[in-house]
């Protein structure tokens, strides 16, 4: 049976200090096969994280963006503990570095996690404070002011214009004049509008954890137990019925699998997607317990059994925007006559 | 003695007006077909590395948006490592301020850069605080202009303890950070510094802690200057001339013949300082409108306002003296009998080398056996094919001499530099 509507497959792993793609880089290496078939790839950023930070998850979806041609690619960062004027930037140079398949993980930090990122970062002005009410507006607020720096710039601000000697177009740039509980942005942002105009923001819900399914997202990451999962959606969609819900499944090899093993895991996620896909849900996102030991045979046999079951067909689009079927992006500060 | 090695860099060709837009054979600033476009000619030139500049807030002038320079460009990190991904020998050096970033954050992504790239990553450390720049970020307006570079030492010194792996735990005046990283140490202790800044205490800092300076001195007497002061302070810091190079900005212009070649600089310059470009550069000086005054004639005779706060804003250069200056342009203009746009056309040339490119790669090479620099970062006036012509006519020549590399033989920017393993 296959789906009517497109259901997608994501991937998620983290930005460790290993990149396990660094040596097989053939038209057949790892990075390639995976490109080829998933939907998109999430890094997740490590930042001051006890066992030490591993990469920076925003420069190693640039690195990967610029070897990849299909995936969309979702860079994780903590906006909490960064400057959202970089993090706009930098999300928007993945858009221009993967021609419109950039996205943003935004993470939120646990209790320990932003205790530990205020050890590494120090005590800063104009950063939240502690609690979680204050953390989250501040989560809000850094979302809002990324996309509103991705707009400060009109698509067609560039002119050069040799009548006026004029490069651009300065009635198309804005201040995005932001104040908010913790900090102000005036703008505009030092990189033009990106290709998708705002590449696409994402973040992850569970059960202990809402603050991601208020702010202003597209796609939002269900992670939770498998029985718990409908209420999770129908919760979380009721407040926003607008976006793309995944399920996050974690995909554990073990040891020596075959491969009637994977086409019997393939038939049982087959099945839960449909249910799943039926109730509201969009994809699912694949978490490898030990990518350096699962992401291979989820690359090899996972992948491609759930595509024999009809799940994951690789459907053709440019940008992730048209991958995930959301509509184009209107600029906020340009007001159709 | 046997001869130095030239070090060239290249200078993505920036936001300001030595970038030329209006030229047929000029693309895009901002997609990475040109970065890509860019690196790869430079990695087929065997250059030592790409160096981009930064701006962290949209230049005005006169309280509105700047229009006549090309503007927009890519977050530098970003855009480096994604280069890291296409190229393999090529250096890749951001301009990165330490003013409105925090240690753990910038070490640890210069970190991965130099993890991503196998060792390629460099750091051009500049200070430029201020509110204009401060009003993009949390912090805001937080460091006073005379404590610059106190905390771009002491932040050099944090992302070094970073560097080294492992915990790390950084006290001083401006910093107190703890944390832990798990990123293989680099062999020479951390990405290759650069320094920019001129003052005094600029140039105390790049003796102690950097390992290159891209100089504004690039004739051959300003040069040598350059060359023997801040050479001369590295001993106090314990360290060998070998140890810090120094690498003014310069640009070029070639051609098939010496008069060729100038006429096409000729040809250049006009571009880069059209007639609205050259009543804006004289309008940092007078700080007024001057927007009624001819390009094409003569400066105007009325002082420069001193008493209000300037109306060029997010510009690197300031103009210090505004009475002082105006005096003597016109001096100049009336001497030579040149109009304003071509009076800026003058005051505002740098560097030029100007011919064939073997009379070009023979001055290149003058001017480092005579010590007025160890090598140069050109930046082309065209995105993105400014230096194919470079790579084909100037490279070849400095090759054949033994002055050059015919071939990458480290792979890592501080290999590529000549510098000592250890930092
Ligand atoms: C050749 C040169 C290039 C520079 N490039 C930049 C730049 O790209 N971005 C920036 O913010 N500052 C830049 N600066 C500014 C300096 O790094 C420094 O912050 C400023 O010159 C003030 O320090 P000083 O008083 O020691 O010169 C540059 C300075 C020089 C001399």
């Amino acid at each position: 049976m296959t789906l009517d509507t497109p259901f997608h497959i994501g991937i998620g792993l983290d930005a460790g200090s290993r990149n396990f793609f660094h040596h097989e880089t053939g038209p057949d290496g790892l990075l390639q096969r995976l490109d080829a078939a998933i939907d998109l790839i999430t890094l997740e950023d490590r930042f001051a994280r006890p066992d030490g930070g591993g990469l920076d998850a925003i420069l190693f979806a640039n690195w990967l963006g610029a070897r990849t041609r299909h995936a969309g690619i979702l860079a994780g960062a903590p906006v909490n503990v960064l400057e959202p004027f970089h993090v706009s930037t930098a999300i928007a140079t993945l858009d221009y570095v993967t021609e419109g398949r950039a996205g943003l993980l935004a993470q939120t930090l646990d209790d320990e996690q932003i205790a530990a990122a205020k050890r590494a970062t120090g005590p800063l002005n104009g950063y939240p404070a502690d609690d979680r009410q204050s953390l989250d507006q501040d989560f809000d607020e850094a979302i809002d002011v990324i996309r509103r720096l991705w707009d400060s710039w009109e698509d067609d601000a560039v002119i050069r214009d040799p009548e006026s000697q004029r490069f651009v177009d300065g009635a198309k740039l804005r201040y995005v004049d932001f104040k908010g509980s913790n900090f102000s942005v005036l703008g505009p942002s030092i990189t033009p509008r990106p290709p998708q105009g705002q590449p696409i923001i994402a973040a992850t819900v569970g059960a202990g954890n809402a603050a991601g399914g208020k702010a202003d997202v597209d796609v939002v990451f269900l992670r939770t137990g498998l029985n718990d999962l409908p209420l999770l959606l129908k919760a979380a969609s009721a407040v926003q019925p607008g976006l793309r819900y995944f399920a996050d499944i974690d995909i554990d090899a073990g040891e020596s699998k075959t491969e009637l093993h994977w086409k019997t895991e393939a038939e049982n996620v087959a099945a839960r997607v449909r249910q799943w896909a039926f109730k509201g849900l969009s994809g699912i996102r694949l978490l490898p317990v030990r990518p350096e030991r699962d992401l291979i045979p989820i690359v090899d046999h996972l992948l491609p059994a759930l595509r024999a079951a009809g799940i994951g067909q690789t459907h053709q689009a440019k940008t992730l925007r048209e991958r995930l079927a959301l509509p184009a992006a209107a600029n906020r500060y340009v007001h159709a006559a | 003695m046997s001869k130095k090695k030239v070090i060239l860099g290249a200078q993505f060709p920036g936001v300001n007006n030595f970038t030329v837009w209006s030229d047929p054979a000029a693309g895009s600033q901002i997609d990475f077909s040109s970065f890509r476009h860019f690196a790869e000619t430079v990695e087929r030139g065997k250059l030592d590395f790409i160096f981009l500049a930064e701006g962290l807030r949209v230049r005005e002038q006169k309280g509105r948006f700047h229009e006549l320079d090309v503007v927009g460009r890519p977050n530098t990190l970003a855009i480096l490592t994604a280069l890291a991904a296409v190229t393999s020998n090529i250096g890749l050096i951001g301009t990165l301020t330490t003013t409105f970033n925090e240690p753990y954050p910038l070490a640890r992504q210069m970190a991965t850069l130099d993890t991503l790239s196998g060792g390629r990553a460099g750091w051009n450390v500049v200070t430029s605080p201020g509110a204009f720049t401060g009003a993009n970020f949390r912090r805001g307006d937080h460091l006073p202009f005379a404590e610059r570079y106190e905390r771009a030492r002491e932040f050099i010194d944090a992302a070094r303890a970073i560097w080294q792996g492992g915990e790390f735990v950084v006290k001083s005046k401006h910093f107190d950070i703890v944390g832990r990283t798990d990123l293989p140490p680099s062999p020479r202790g951390g990405p290759v510094i650069a320094q920019a800044g001129d003052s005094d205490t600029g140039r105390d800092l790049a003796a102690s802690h950097a390992d290159l300076i891209y100089s504004r001195h690039g004739t051959l007497e300003e040069g040598q200057a350059f060359y023997r002061d801040v050479k001369g302070r590295l001993a106090r810091h314990g360290r060998s001339e070998n140890d810090l190079k120094i690498l003014p900005g310069a640009a070029f212009a070639l051609g098939d013949s010496q008069e060729e070649a100038e006429e096409n600089l000729q040809a250049i310059r006009l571009q880069q300082v059209s007639p609205k470009n050259a009543i804006v550069f004289l309008e940092q000086v007078w700080n007024r409108d001057l927007s009624t005054y001819d390009p094409e004639g003569p400066l105007p005779q009325i002082d420069p306002e001193v008493s209000t706060p300037a109306l060029a804003q997010g510009r690197a250069s300031r103009v210090d003296d505004r009475l002082e200056t105006a005096r003597k342009w016109r001096e100049i203009a009336e001497h030579e009998k040149l109009s304003i746009r071509q009076l800026v056309i003058k005051i505002t040339a740098r560097k030029q080398f100007v011919g064939t490119g073997e009379t070009v790669a023979r001055e290149i090479n003058r001017y480092v056996q005579e010590n007025a620099a160890d090598g140069f970062v050109f930046a082309p006036h065209l995105t993105p094919t400014g230096f194919d012509e470079f790579v084909e006519k100037v490279i070849p020549h400095l090759q054949e001499w033994g002055v050059y590399r015919k071939d990458y033989s480290h792979g890592t920017l501080s290999g590529n530099l000549g510098l000592p393993r250890a930092a």
